[in-house]
């Protein structure tokens, strides 16, 4: 298949579509997040918003959101932090050797229940996808990226609304 | 009294099962299920009296398993408990047959509130 021809044409500004960065601010993503914590982590489970470096190993869990705006809200740590993080949603129901199955389930639970609210305060009518979990996501453009970067109980976590990769390589001016 | 929990993630069906201990519904039966169509078969094996679920589900979604419910001829009390409480996925609810949606993330009072009456 050949690629389509350049028609000379270039898109309005008003065609493209809206970003992230113009719909959602930094305080509200945070607010979000800080919302699932305290009701699914725990009633003293604070998110502090100091950005640090995340460690070399990571996981990743995210949801899709497609509508007017497409993309995905996705949630980095640690692998520690993720074993953590599972441990402190099951409570009492914890087993002594967590399997890889319940970080999974618990990171994206967490990213469904944070791209449940983002979905929300986007405008509409989306749908959002079944939770993912993985290896980080790359996100399409910096410009149409909100990200915030917080610690829980002092280690490093990200939440990041992006715009998925393709949507850089569509805007591409041929040459 | 017995209560399904429809989640297909394990974890929130137990933390849904702990905020409806903290909300002081402590002494009923849960039965999980892990998507709406285990969901649809356990309602008619096991007859709860009250069904909690999510509603993006893999298989058959918590709108879909309402909707099944419904057409078969069960009325049994159906609440959503879903990370997305938007007025049209409400309204949708409503109209399908559920007597409340009750958004993630969720509190003990927001249960008390929803569940009172309906479980007494």
């Amino acid at each position: 298949m050949t690629a389509p021809r350049d028609t000379g044409l270039r898109r309005r500004a008003s065609d493209r579509p809206p970003a992230v960065v113009d719909l959602l601010d930094g305080d509200t993503l945070l607010q979000i997040a800080e919302q699932a914590w305290l009701a699914l982590v725990g009633e003293d489970e604070v998110l502090v918003p100091l950005p640090a470096p995340l460690p070399a190993d990571t996981s990743s869990s995210w949801v899709e959101i497609v509508g007017p705006w497409t993309g995905a809200v996705v949630l980095t740590c640690g692998r520690d932090t993720a074993a953590e993080l599972t441990r402190a949603l099951l409570g009492e129901h914890a087993p002594a050797v967590l399997e890889a199955e319940d970080v999974d389930d618990a990171l994206g639970e967490l990213a469904n229940v944070v791209g449940g609210n983002v979905k929300a305060v986007l405008p509409g009518p989306s749908v959002l996808g079944l939770p993912e979990v993985g290896a980080t996501p790359p996100a399409g453009s910096r410009a149409d990226t909100r990200r915030v970067a917080v610690l829980w109980r002092g280690q490093p976590l990200t939440v990041s609304v992006q715009s998925p990769l393709h949507t850089e390589r569509e805007n591409e001016v041929p040459l | 009294m017995k209560i399904l929990v429809a989640d297909d993630s394990r974890v929130m069906r137990q933390i849904v099962i702990r905020t409806l201990r903290q909300a002081g519904y402590d002494d009923h039966e849960v039965v999980e299920a892990e998507d709406g169509r285990d969901g649809y078969d356990k309602v008619r094996s096991e007859n709860p009296d009250l069904v909690l679920s999510d509603w993006n589900m893999p298989n058959m979604t918590g709108l879909e398993f309402l909707q099944a419910l419904r057409s078969s001829g069960s009325a049994v009390p159906f609440g959503f408990v879903t990370s997305e409480g938007s007025a049209e996925m409400r309204e949708k609810a409503a109209d399908a047959g559920a007597l409340f949606l009750i958004a993630k993330p969720f509190t003990e009072e927001s249960f008390r509130e929803n569940l009172e009456g309906v479980l007494s």
